[in-house]
């Protein structure tokens, strides 16, 4: 039996089951020598590993456009002369050579001037992958397979690898990496499953099926317990479903406040997938959509009827609201087709708003999808990482553009769409007053808004404990938007983690706080908390 | 050896589906091919090389084919190129 304690943890929950792990493929290529006399072998494996790639995608191009492209850069005459040439030389094997070629034709492209011939150097470099991998037999872990009860440990797991795990079967999720407000975090937090990240060296001491107990509230991970340890975590997983079942009388009550303040109880969301589970939690309307997952979770820039699609059907999912956040993406999230230059601090860098004001044609596409779906139910529009008025200004004369175009084009859409703003910069608190005179309504993002007041990187495990949303200069500044707000009659909500935080729920209703909007694992527990 | 001049109209140039539309189709033709751009030489049979030129809309081109079937290659190749390349 091994135990692990973990300082930091954000979620709640028990879970009991094996352990699955999710290994990374190491493509790094062998360095075996190739003889004189091998060199036509290492040319036949190019041949037969090409062919498996073709076929796989030419199986992947009938589902998605896209991979047509691949297919025929995978069947290129250059990059097999270059991957020849390096065998004959003699001197590189298979392996070495495809991994030398692609990158040469990749940075061909990578340093070209034209933006979108740029971006297809994550095409080459996602094809040279496919041949390594078959070069090395790897057998890529599928997380969409996963049909039994497991609990996952990885170094770390993207927005692709979550996509795809069914909250039925993952029971758990244990990462090395990540902080409490990590992708993974949020995701795990939404699905209602237990999870802890940055829990360093945790892969070395597990094996795959070992039997993990995890307490995601206490952060206690038990590897292989004892029949005792055993016993005491399920009788605490059965105390939970009672828990779980004894909250949900709550459900059907509004959230007034003993004063008899009726507080909006919001969720937040990555898709509409999210909102459909939801909708038996009687919630006031989804308080953060966030659209990054829809341009993350791609192959491409979504278009404007993609967009409209999925936004359309937000909107007729919860008629009640659905406040829509422009593309926030830079910081920690990146895009798998466009190609971010280097920053010393993204965080601090080109992101959200900032990329939006930047790249009108790609603003323009968002906006004109979110005002089209605005014919079909109650939308507001929200703007991410403010830091000036002109900001805001900019961004609201973008809207009326859209507006105007549409109107040419006789395309209905709410005419009266409120459009606000996150509060969640420094900049944004000192100047609340003057955003209240724009902004329809605020939104207080605490997750970036601590992290910018504190100065402390919430990614950062060594000055995770210094993260701290209860930081007295935190709820200060949390006090100074609400009360700009409530001087010009704006609604103010919360979208960050505090809002979903019990612990948070009194001193938030204390300043004044109009909504609240969370994880909708969290709406049970703060709906109880408001009615006390 | 012969060859044609042309103007490319695919309004965002040669980017990946046109490139591979045009590298598939000589592919298939028996005579080598390329495009001249000024002095530059690019594989018409490499949908890398045609991409990495990057030949944008409006950019005169000369097609040039060498070899047995050099005529009828030339004339399928202008012909698509002409016709747009699928879109």
């Amino acid at each position: 039996m091994t135990e692990i304690k973990v300082e930091k943890t954000a979620s709640r929950g028990t879970a009991i089951a094996p352990a699955y792990i999710y290994r990374e493929a190491d493509l790094t290529p062998d360095t075996y020598p190739v003889e004189e006399s091998k060199i036509q072998q290492e040319e036949a494996q190019f041949q037969e590993v090409k062919q498996a790639v073709m076929a796989e995608l030419e199986q992947l191009s009938q589902e998605n456009p896209i991979f047509a492209a691949h297919l025929a850069i995978a069947d290129d005459y250059t990059l097999q002369e270059g991957v020849i040439g390096r065998i004959k030389s003699g001197k590189k094997n298979v392996q070495q050579a495809i991994a030398e070629t692609v990158e040469e034709v990749a940075e061909i492209f990578g340093q070209m001037e034209d933006e979108y011939m740029r971006e297809r150097k994550a095409d080459v470099l996602d094809i040279g992958k496919r041949f390594l991998i078959k070069c090395k037999k790897i057998t890529v872990q599928d997380l969409a397979s996963i049909s039994e009860p497991v609990i996952v440990a990885a170094r770390d797991l993207f927005p692709s690898d979550t996509v795809k795990m069914n909250p039925q079967f993952v029971k758990g999720i244990i990462t090395e990496e990540g902080g409490v407000t990590s992708h993974v975090s949020i995701m795990a937090k939404n699905y209602g499953i237990p999870a802890l990240t940055g829990v360093t060296g945790i892969l070395e001491k597990l094996q795959d099926g070992s039997t993990i107990c995890m307490d995601a509230a206490e952060g206690r991970i038990v590897i292989e317990p004892e029949e005792g340890v055993l016993e005491e975590y399920k009788k605490r997983l059965q105390e939970e479903l009672k828990e779980q079942e004894e909250i949900k009388k709550y459900r059907s009550m509004a959230a007034l406040t003993p004063e008899g303040k009726r507080i909006f109880l919001c969720i937040n969301v990555g898709n509409t997938d999210e909102i459909k589970l939801a909708l038996d939690k009687n919630i006031d309307g989804v308080g953060l959509f966030r659209t990054e997952f829809l341009y993350m979770e791609n192959t491409h820039f979504p278009t404007e009827e993609e967009q409209f699609a999925v936004y359309k059907e937000a909107a007729m999912l919860c008629p009640q609201e659905v406040t829509i956040r422009t593309l926030d993406i830079g910081g920690d999230k990146s895009l798998p087709y466009y190609e971010f230059e280097p920053e010393e601090n993204p965080f601090l860098g080109w992101r959200a708003i900032r990329i939006s004001l930047d790249m009108p044609d790609l603003f323009r596409t968002q906006l004109r999808a979110i005002l089209r779906a605005s014919a079909f139910g109650h939308i507001r529009i929200m703007f991410p990482m403010m830091i000036s008025v002109e900001e805001l200004v900019q961004a609201k004369e973008m809207v009326e553009k859209c507006k105007e175009e549409l109107r040419k084009e006789q395309i209905s859409f709410d005419d009266k769409i409120e459009m606000g703003m996150m509060m969640e910069t420094p900049a944004s608190v000192l100047l609340a007053e003057e955003f209240a005179k724009e902004a329809d309504f605020f939104s207080i993002g605490t997750n970036d808004l601590t992290q910018y007041i504190l100065a402390v990187d919430r990614g950062n495990k060594k000055i995770a404990s210094r993260y701290d949303s209860f930081h007295p200069a935190v709820l200060k500044a949390i006090e100074t938007i609400i009360c700009a707000g409530q001087k010009y009659g704006r609604k103010v909500g919360m979208c960050g983690e505090l809002a979903g935080d019990v612990k948070a729920v009194p001193k938030l209703l204390e300043l004044g706080l109009d909504e609240f909007s969370m994880s909708a694992g969290n709406v049970d527990y703060v709906r109880r908390t408001i009615i006390g | 050896m012969v060859s044609q001049r042309l103007v490319i109209k695919n309004e965002s140039g040669l980017h990946a589906r046109p490139a591979g539309i045009l590298a598939q189709a000589a592919m298939k033709c028996n005579s080598d091919v390329w495009i001249m751009l000024g002095e530059k030489k690019v594989q018409v049979k490499s949908i890398l090389n045609l991409m990495a030129a990057g030949i944008k809309c409006g950019t005169e081109i000369e097609l040039q084919c060498e070899g047995e079937t050099e005529a009828e290659d030339l004339k399928t190749l202008a012909e698509l190129i002409e016709s747009g390349l699928g879109e």
